[in-house]
């Protein structure tokens, strides 16, 4: 019997577009028009998917694909594969009763079913018989609540169901003022408590930083010498103005920010390089001293990295320098070397060029080769000299030339 | 009617990642309703401009484009042109596209004729007029 009775429902469908999922689902299976997750999905000639009444709709207006644009009728749309159908399908959906308080969550393909068979918190028709309001399930087995009673004090007919919020506001009852205890009737009370004189209330300039708090009904002595209302003009101006440079500098951070990459930390050993300069500001705020002492730091990095640089430029220098001088001590020895080298070589082509004038004299003295040997021979018969052995030992002198 | 899914995703999305140089908040009382700010691209004669812009989603968004209207005067041939909408393009791709638009604008395509007519003919008057407006109207 339960179940045949509760079956009845008037929520006859759920709304699949306005289901909230579990878990956030694949960018790849949003349909591009509707970015809910597709529901009966198709794919169009150009393969793109989308839900079948989303691209119904679409095509109603324009009979392009909304993706490519690529002409499109709706005989070139056919039902996607079972696969996405599925994946989208079993993705798991929480209650769309779940504000009223059903914790229940499920598959896609299931909710349906569990909204009009099972969740405790979908609207029902009222078991009693005659009756047509709707009542949440888990409540169908309760007494009717839709029977008309009497208020007992105004005398006016309420639902069961509004009488609970009809008490707190029955014209004729009457509720304590929350600030002077005085009781007044409903229709009143709101009245008066906007403006009960019991009431502590802040000083009018509170935002501004006054502590002050009295009852409503002294505020005016405060007013009158409060230094906050005094400056309130001027503080307004300044709020203002505060306001925009605020804005303008949200404005000038993003430009900043789309115009320099962010920038890398600042390591620890650099943060360290100018201790004295952590310690100096400290009477400003926490936020503004994080930033400042963090700008520092960053200087305080960049500075001390110049200085590395220079000193390497120095060294660098002073390298090149000391190799050029060895460079130009070795040119100097290697020079002297050749300096050396060359008086020998000129010495030793001076003594060769001595023999050669030698030889070339001694030769245009001498007679022909034939006849040569008889004037060489009477030549040296000319000049006394054992006689034999002086002609041969010139004959060889002038083979050894010619070699 | 309620407000579609589409329309609550797509304003998620752009308050937690706002497009640089544009902003785009819904009204509380009417979430179909944006008030926008775009900030002229750099290079262009509507640098260091903030341009507001009234957005609203009517019924039947996403199959009908928006309606986007200027507030702020700006001098410009072809401003508030929405031809070849798609139910693929969503709020964010048509506030990019305007905000391109300020950097290039295309006097071949004019809603504006007479500002068109003058950007074919004098090219660096047109621009000098726009930067002009730019200082005067959009300049917060």
């Amino acid at each position: 019997m339960a179940p045949s009775r509760s079956s009845r429902n008037s929520l006859q469908s759920v709304d699949l577009r306005a289901l909230d999922y579990l878990a956030s689902p694949s960018a790849n299976l949003l349909c591009p028009i509707c970015h809910s997750p597709l529901i009966t999905p198709v794919q169009t000639r150009c393969l793109h998917t989308f839900c079948s009444a989303c691209i119904s709709l679409s095509l109603e207006r324009s009979l392009t694909c909304p993706v490519d644009r690529k002409d499109l009728s709706h005989d070139d749309v056919t039902p996607a594969p079972i696969m996405i159908a599925n994946l989208v399908n079993d993705l798991v959906v929480l209650c769309p009763n779940r504000e009223k308080g059903c914790e229940a969550s499920c598959a896609r393909w299931l909710v349906e079913s569990h909204v009009r068979e099972d969740c405790g918190y979908a609207m029902v028709k009222c078991a009693k018989e005659g009756c047509d309001g709707m009542v949440a399930r888990k409540d169908v087995d309760e007494d009717c609540v839709h029977e008309a009673v009497e208020c007992e004090f105004c005398e006016f007919a309420v639902r069961k169901l509004d009488l609970e919020s009809h008490l707190r506001e029955c014209p004729k009852l009457s509720s304590e003022c929350p600030h002077c205890a005085e009781p007044f009737l409903n229709p009143e009370l709101s009245i008066h408590i906007a403006d009960c004189p019991a009431e502590i209330i802040d000083c009018p300039a509170s935002h501004f930083g006054c502590p002050y708090t009295c009852p409503r009904s002294e505020v005016d002595n405060h007013t009158g010498s409060c230094h906050f209302i005094a400056l309130t003009p001027i503080l307004q101006l300044h709020t203002e103005r505060i306001t925009t440079l605020e804005l303008e500098n949200k404005t000038i951070r993003q430009k900043l920010e789309l115009l320099i990459p962010p920038r890398p930390l600042p390591t620890p050993s650099s943060s360290s390089s100018n201790p004295q300069d952590s310690s100096t500001n400290t009477g400003s705020s926490s936020t503004t001293r994080d930033m400042t002492s963090e700008m520092q730091d960053y200087t305080y990095h960049l500075y001390s990295e110049y200085e590395q640089l220079r000193s390497d430029v120095e060294r660098l220098n002073a390298q090149i320098r000391e190799l050029d001088v060895k460079q130009d001590m070795a040119r100097i020895n290697e020079g002297l070397r050749y300096n050396d080298e060359m008086t020998g070589m000129r010495a030793a082509i001076n003594g060769l060029r001595m023999q050669l004038h030698w030889l070339v004299a001694s030769r245009r003295d001498a007679p022909t080769p034939n006849s040569g040997g008889a004037g060489g021979a009477a030549n040296r018969v000319g000049a006394g000299s054992s006689t034999n052995d002086g002609r041969r030992m010139s004959d060889s002198a002038r083979q050894i030339v010619k070699l | 009617m309620a407000l579609p899914k589409r329309i609550i995703k797509e304003t998620e999305r752009l308050v937690a990642e706002p497009v640089p140089g544009i902003q785009a908040v819904p009204h509380e009382d009417n979430l179909r309703y944006f008030d926008v700010a775009i900030h002229g691209p750099t290079q262009s004669p509507y640098e260091g401009g903030v341009f507001k812009l009234e957005l609203f989603l009517p019924e039947d968004y996403p199959m009908t484009p928006p309606k986007i209207r200027f507030l702020t005067k700006i001098y410009h041939p072809n401003i508030d042109r929405l031809a070849n909408w798609s139910p693929a393009l969503q709020i964010r791709t048509i506030l990019l596209s305007i905000q391109a638009l300020l950097g290039a604008p295309n006097p071949d395509d004019p809603l504006a004729n007479d500002v068109a007519q003058r950007w074919k003919e004098d090219e660096p008057g047109a621009i000098a007029t726009a930067r002009e407006w730019t200082k005067t109207h959009a300049t917060p």
